[in-house]
C-alpha cells in the first residue's frame, strides 16, 4: 500500500485570458511507506509546486492525490484537506523558523494545538531535541542561532510532531558544503531510525543519490525517470537525464 | 566640486531644516511656557488633543490590520482593488473630507439627515474622531502592508502544517510578527491626529473642541504680540510632545527588529475564508462607501446643487462651477500660485534630494548621518509648529538679515520644502540604494569625472524616482492647508486656504467650497493615477 499517489495530477496557471502555462502535467507517482524519495531537476521545473500540493499549500487544477486510501485532493469532487488538517511536516528553505518563540516554543507548538498535556509536549521536546543534537539549546531566542541550528529547529519541528509524512524543500541549500554533509547523513539516519517517508526536493543530483531510496528526474513539470539511483545512473532514459547525472 | 556640492547641501541643511525648528524652542521663556500650562485654554486643548488622538488611533489600529491581512493573507476576491481602493484616502487631504461629512451630517440641514430622518451630528467628539478615522486609518494600513508583504510566508505556513487554523496563525504567528508596525502605526495615527488643523478646525470648532493646532491658530488670529506669544509657547509644547513621543518610540521599538527573513515563495498559500467569503465582501463594500464615496458624493451633491441645504437631484446645476472658476478672481489667483508653489516645491525638493542621496549611499563623509535625520524631523513636526518657527525666524529676513519674507509666496514656498523633502530624499534614497555601485566605478575607470557621472549614469538610471519624488511633493503641496493657513496674506491665496475660507467665513450658501473640493479630488487622484501609469505601478497607490 502506497502512502502518497498521485493520480495524473496537473497545476495550471492562467497567464492570461485563455493561455495558461503548467507547473506541473500529468503527474502519476506512488510513495511507499518509510521510503525516502527525492524530486531532482533544475529549478523551475515543478518539484516544489509538487511538493507544496502534498502539503495542501497549493491546490492541483487536474487530478487526485490520495493518502492512503483517502482523497485529499480532487477538483472534480470539490474535495481539498486544509493543510493544518493533514498531520504532514514540513522543513522549509528558509527554515521557517518563528523569531518571536524561543527553541523551545518553536518546537513545542504542533503539540501544544494537538492540546497534549505540557508533561508530555516537554517530554517530547525534549527527546526531539536530542535527536537532532539540539539538547540544551532550548531555552536560547532561534533567531539568534546559526543557519544549522535553525534547520535543526525546523526538522525537530516537523518531526515532533509524528506525521505521517516529512516533506523537506531544499532544506540544506543555504548551508556550506561542510555542514551540508554532515547534515545529510543526519537526516537520512533519522528517517531510517524512525522508519518515516520522507520526500526531499533538490537540484544537486549527488545530494539526491546519496540520500534516496527512489529519485524522481523532473524537467519542464513532467516526470522524466523514476527509480533507484543505481537504475537512474546506470539506465538514464535519455541525454536529458544523463546530462544532468553525469556531473 | 563634489566636496563643494556636499558643504553647500549642510549649509542648507543647517539654515533651513535645523535653525529655524531649533530657534523656536529657545524663543519663550520658561515662565511663559509655565504660564501657557496654567491657561485654562491650553489645558483644555491638551486633554482634547490627547483623549482625540488616543481614540482616533486605536480606532485605526481596529481598521487598518484586519484590512491589512484581509488583503494579504486570505483568499478574498478582489484583493489588489481592496488594496487601491481602501489606500485612495490616504490621497486625499483630510479636510475635504471634513466639508464632504459637514454637508452629509450637519445638525441643521445634513443630507443623510434629511433624506433618512436621522439625527446625526458631525460637530462632536464622535463626529470628530470619526472622520480623522476614516482618512488617518490609512498610515496603519500602508505600514502593516510592507511588513505583511516583506514577512516571509513559510512562517505562517509552517503554522498551517502545526495544525493551525487560519485565525489561529494570525493570533500566534502575524500579530506577533507584526507588533512593530502595530507601534509604530499606532504612533504614527497618534501624531497625525494631534498635528491635524483642517478636521479640527472645520469639525472640531463649531463643536467647541479645541485641539492644540486650532488653539494656535486662534491666538495666532488674534493679530496682538500677547497672541503671537501664546502661540509660539504652545507650540513649543507641542513640538516637545511630538519629538517626545518620535524619540521615545525610537528608543525602544525603533531597535525592535521586522522579521522579514527572505521572502522565498512567490505565491504564498491564502487562508480560506470560505463561508465568511460574501458577508466580508458585504462589509468591505459597504466600510469603502461609508468612509470613502459617501463624503465625495457629498461634496459633488452641493457643488451642483443652487441652494445649500435643500437637497434633490431635480434642480442640478453647474451654476456653482462657473460662479466659483470664472466670475471671482480669486479662484484662478489661487490655483496658478498653488500651481507654482507646487511644481517650485517638487522641483527643489528632488534636484536637492538627488544630489544629497549621492553624499549619503556614496560617501562615507562626515555628518551625512545626522543630516539625513535633521531633514526628516521637520516632516514629523506638525504643520503649525513648523510654520510659526518659520514666522519667528525668517519674517524680518534670515534672523534679521536681508528682506523681510513676511507676507511673500517666497516664505510659503520655503515651509514647503522643508516640511515635504524627506519625502523626495526617501523616494531617491531607496533609488539609490538598487543601483549597484560597481556602475559608477565601471564608468569612472572609462575617464568620467563626477559631475559626467551622475548626469550621465545616476540621472538617467533615477529618472522613474525622481518624477515619483515630484509627484509625491506636488500632491500634498498643491491643497496644503495647516501650514499655508498660518503664512498666507492678503492676495497668497492657495487652493487650501481658499476651501477653507469660502468654508469657514464666506459663500456659506454658495457651495464655493464644495466645488474646489471635488476640483481637489478628481485632480489629486487622476494624478496618483498618472504616476501609476507612468512608473508602471511602483509607484502611486
Amino acid at each position: 500500500m502506497s502512502q502518497v499517489t498521485f493520480k495524473n495530477v496537473s497545476k495550471e496557471f492562467k497567464v492570461n485570458k485563455g493561455v495558461s502555462s503548467w507547473a506541473v502535467k500529468d503527474f502519476n507517482l506512488q510513495i511507499n511507506h518509510a521510503e525516502f524519495v527525492s524530486f531532482l531537476g533544475p529549478s523551475g521545473c515543478g518539484k516544489t509546486t509538487t511538493l507544496r500540493m502534498i502539503a495542501g499549500l497549493e491546490e492541483n487544477s487536474h487530478g487526485q492525490i490520495l493518502f492512503d486510501q483517502d482523497v485529499v485532493s480532487d477538483p472534480l469532487q470539490k474535495k481539498f484537506l486544509l493543510p493544518e488538517k493533514r498531520n504532514v511536516g514540513m522543513v522549509f528553505q528558509s527554515y521557517a523558523v518563528w523569531p518571536h518563540m524561543n527553541v523551545f516554543d518553536n518546537i513545542a507548538y504542533p503539540l501544544k494545538l494537538k492540546k497534549m498535556s505540557s508533561q508530555e509536549i516537554k517530554k517530547d521536546v525534549m527527546a526531539i531535541l536530542d535527536l537532532v543534537e539540539l539538547a540544551g539549546l532550548e531555552n536560547r531566542k532561534s533567531h539568534e542561532l546559526s543557519g544549522g541550528q535553525q534547520q535543526r529547529i525546523a526538522l525537530a519541528r516537523g518531526l515532533v510532531m509524528k506525521p505521517r509524512i516529512l516533506l523537506l524543500d531544499e532544506p540544506l541549500s543555504n548551508l556550506d558544503a561542510k555542514l551540508r554533509e554532515k547534515m545529510r547523513k543526519d537526516i537520512r539516519e533519522i528517517q531510517q531510525r524512525l522508519n518515516l517517508t520522507m520526500v526531499y526536493v533538490t537540484h544537486d543530483q549527488k545530494e539526491a543519490f546519496q540520500m534516496s531510496d527512489k529519485v524522481v528526474v523532473m524537467n519542464q513539470g513532467h516526470i522524466v525517470q523514476v527509480g533507484s539511483p543505481q537504475e537512474i545512473l546506470n539506465n538514464p532514459v535519455n541525454e536529458f537525464v544523463a546530462d544532468f547525472v553525469k556531473n | 566640486m563634489k566636496k563643494a556640492f556636499y558643504i553647500l547641501c549642510l549649509i542648507i541643511v543647517i539654515g533651513l531644516f535645523i535653525a529655524p525648528l531649533g530657534y523656536l524652542f529657545f524663543v519663550p521663556s520658561l515662565s511663559d511656557l509655565f504660564a501657557v500650562l496654567q491657561n485654562e485654554n491650553t489645558l483644555k486643548a491638551a486633554k482634547n488633543t490627547l483623549v482625540v488622538s488616543t481614540l482616533v488611533s486605536i480606532f485605526c489600529l481596529l481598521l487598518g490590520l484586519p484590512l491589512a491581512w484581509l488583503i494579504t493573507r486570505t483568499d478574498l476576491p478582489f484583493k489588489n482593488k481592496w488594496r487601491s481602493l481602501f489606500c485612495l484616502p490616504y490621497a486625499i487631504p483630510p479636510f475635504v473630507g471634513a466639508i464632504g461629512w459637514i454637508i452629509l451630517a450637519n445638525p441643521t440641514s445634513g443630507v443623510l439627515n434629511q433624506w433618512f430622518g436621522l439625527n446625526l451630528n458631525i460637530y462632536t467628539l464622535a463626529g470628530l474622531v470619526f472622520v480623522e478615522t476614516s482618512f488617518l486609518f490609512t498610515f496603519v494600513l500602508l505600514t502593516a502592508l510592507t511588513v505583511l508583504d516583506r514577512m516571509d510566508s513559510s512562517l505562517e505556513e509552517a503554522a498551517r502544517l502545526s495544525g493551525a487554523s487560519g485565525l489561529r496563525v494570525f493570533k500566534d504567528i502575524g500579530l506577533p510578527l507584526l507588533k512593530p508596525a502595530i507601534i509604530s502605526g499606532f504612533i504614527l495615527s497618534f501624531l497625525a491626529t494631534a498635528a491635524s488643523f483642517g478636521i479640527p478646525a472645520l469639525i472640531g470648532g463649531p463643536a467647541r473642541i479645541y485641539m492644540f493646532t486650532t488653539q494656535i491658530y486662534t491666538y495666532q488670529r488674534m493679530g496682538t504680540s500677547n497672541g503671537l506669544q501664546m502661540s509660539i509657547a504652545v507650540s513649543v509644547i507641542l513640538g516637545l510632545f511630538t519629538l517626545g513621543l518620535l524619540y521615545v518610540s525610537q528608543k525602544f521599538f525603533g531597535a525592535n527588529k521586522n522579521y522579514t527573513v527572505s521572502g522565498k515563495t512567490a505565491r504564498p498559500s491564502f487562508i480560506p475564508l470560505n463561508r465568511w467569503k460574501i458577508p466580508i465582501t458585504f462589509f468591505l463594500s459597504a466600510l469603502f462607501t461609508i468612509i470613502f464615496i459617501l463624503p465625495i458624493f457629498g461634496l459633488l451633491l452641493s457643488s451642483l446643487s443652487p441652494v445649500q441645504g435643500v437637497w434633490n437631484f431635480a434642480s442640478l446645476t453647474l451654476n456653482n462651477f462657473t460662479r466659483v472658476l470664472f466670475e471671482t478672481e480669486e479662484t484662478a489667483r489661487a490655483i496658478y500660485q498653488s500651481f507654482i508653489l507646487g511644481l517650485s516645491a517638487a522641483a527643489i525638493c528632488t534636484t536637492f534630494s538627488f544630489f544629497f542621496n549621492y553624499f549619503t549611499y556614496r560617501t562615507t563623509w562626515k555628518g551625512r548621518q545626522w543630516a539625513q535625520l535633521a531633514i526628516s524631523i521637520p516632516f514629523s513636526t506638525p504643520g503649525t509648529v513648523l510654520a510659526l518657527a518659520l514666522i519667528l525666524s525668517l519674517s524680518q529676513g534670515y534672523f534679521g538679515l536681508g528682506p523681510s519674507l513676511y507676507n511673500t509666496l517666497g516664505l510659503i514656498l520655503i515651509a514647503y520644502v522643508i516640511k515635504y523633502s524627506s519625502l523626495s530624499l526617501k523616494t531617491i534614497g531607496d533609488g539609490y540604494q538598487q543601483i549597484h555601485p560597481s556602475l559608477e566605478e565601471a564608468a569612472r575607470i572609462s575617464g568620467a569625472g563626477w559631475w559626467t557621472i551622475m548626469r550621465t549614469i545616476y540621472f538617467p538610471l533615477l529618472k522613474t524616482a525622481m518624477m515619483a519624488s515630484v509627484f509625491l511633493v506636488f500632491m500634498p503641496v498643491v491643497s496644503e492647508l495647516t501650514m499655508t493657513i498660518l503664512l498666507t496674506g492678503p492676495g497668497l491665496e492657495t487652493i487650501g486656504t481658499l476651501i477653507f475660507q469660502l468654508q469657514e467665513y464666506s459663500d456659506m450658501g454658495g457651495g464655493g467650497a464644495s466645488v474646489l473640493s471635488v476640483l481637489v479630488v478628481a485632480f489629486v487622484l487622476s494624478l496618483n493615477l498618472t504616476l501609476k501609469i507612468l512608473s508602471k505601478g511602483r509607484y502611486g497607490l
